[in-house]
């Protein structure tokens, strides 16, 4: 990750470089952060520092692979830090995508909505290859058929649109 | 009796039909009016890095709702979180409709049933509770429902910790340490209100039963047959 992506984390989250130089390093975040439930033993507080200082962040970073937004590092910041959403947007400048949360937005793309059965059928070959089809008995409830409904969109999709990003950082 | 504009989100029209169901008829029981606002798009759940471009395709559905309503059911909280962040003004009142109950009106409803003898665990999960300024007003609702019809609550200290809903797909061996880790440490039925929650729980969960709060409150009144 170069210092280009480095601005592109800054513009797509919002905040600015000096909004992480208030990081009091207290690692609270650490301290409840749900990857270290996975004894996966990550900091988030030292992602904020590689971000404010340029420095580089490794692709298989387990925080960026494992983060499940649950904004518990949010809640317990003294500065209320959203770095879930940091880590969202260091995932994808790095390109760390799976086929699921691409299929996920093809279909806001088409439809304007998930269509749970295209995406379904866009990640059939690692639904299967994962193990997955051991809980299809448990999931039967979910099952259910409906059509596609392509919504009208006020703005056009991300593909065709503009960047425009805001230029006032966070409050 | 209130009239609110209706967003259920993608997963309601799908996996979580079920909610979904369960809301409008728990909505029409306490003699409210829902309506869907007229071609609402996906509100991008946690799949946006930029967060620009979240915002501006969460608050697209806020653009299709002007001048139709002010206030807005949201059941999903992912779309819950993603409508209250494309609105920071609070140009809208984005409600749960957990925010529509209360001991008050729930003392109100018709009672066929009561929940004495079972044991409950209500569960949030994280996008009802957090980040802070987004998060439903009574963070014990759950509990006051199951109390106010005779149920035993457990499980406190696990009621907003993360189940890796969202990591189901990505990396499910996750999603299982964190959620058995929730199990483990709770008893009774698993209440919940969250499409991911209801997923992740119901795939691991062991002889223990998943529920959504809605399915609760239609047994109590009569109208589902079994928990």
């Amino acid at each position: 990750m170069n210092k280009r992506d480095h601005e592109i984390v800054f513009k797509h989250t919002g905040y600015r470089r000096e909004d992480f130089s208030v990081c009091l390093g207290c690692k609270i975040c650490a301290s409840v952060c749900t990857v270290n439930d996975l004894t996966l033993n990550v900091n988030p507080q030292e992602l904020l520092m590689k971000l404010f200082v340029g420095e580089k962040i490794e692709e298989d970073h387990p925080l960026v692979r494992y983060c499940t937004s649950c904004y518990r590092c949010t809640a317990a910041c003294p500065w209320q830090i959203r770095i879930p959403e940091v880590v969202r947007a260091v995932k994808e400048s790095l390109g760390m995508e799976s086929r699921f949360e691409k299929a996920f937005k093809r279909s806001l793309d088409i439809w304007g909505r998930v269509y749970e059965p295209f995406v379904v059928a866009m990640t059939a070959l690692d639904l299967l290859k994962g193990g997955y089809i051991k809980y299809m008995p448990k999931w039967m409830g979910y099952a259910g058929f409906h059509l596609p409904h392509k919504v009208k969109r006020l703005k056009p999709s991300n593909a065709s649109k503009g960047s425009n990003p805001s230029e006032e950082g966070r409050s | 009796m209130m009239e609110y504009g209706y967003y259920p989100g993608c997963s309601l029209t799908g996996s979580a039909k079920r909610l979904d169901q369960g809301v409008r008829q728990l909505c029409k029981k306490l003699g409210h009016s829902l309506t869907e606002i007229p071609d609402w798009n996906c509100c991008g759940a946690l799949e946006y890095g930029d967060r620009n471009e979240l915002v501006s395709i969460s608050g697209e559905n806020l653009e299709k709702a002007r001048g139709m309503c002010k206030e807005i059911v949201v059941p999903c909280p992912a779309c819950y979180k993603n409508l209250k962040d494309a609105d920071p003004d609070r140009s809208f009142n984005i409600l749960s409709p957990l925010e529509l109950l209360s001991t008050g009106n729930l003392s109100q409803i018709e009672q066929k049933r009561d929940l004495k003898g079972q044991v409950f665990f209500p569960y949030y999960g994280c996008l009802l509770m957090r980040p802070e300024e987004n998060s439903i007003k009574n963070r014990n609702i759950m509990e006051d429902v199951i109390s106010v019809f005779g149920g035993d609550v457990d499980g406190e200290k696990m009621k907003d910790r993360c189940c890796g809903g969202n990591q189901l797909f990505l990396n499910k061996w996750a999603t299982e340490k964190l959620s058995t880790l929730i199990l483990g440490k709770t008893k009774g039925t698993v209440v919940v209100f969250c499409p991911f929650c209801h997923m992740a729980m119901q795939t691991f969960a062991v002889g223990r039963k998943v529920i959504y709060l809605t399915d609760l409150l239609l047994y109590v009144m009569g109208e589902n047959k079994s928990l």
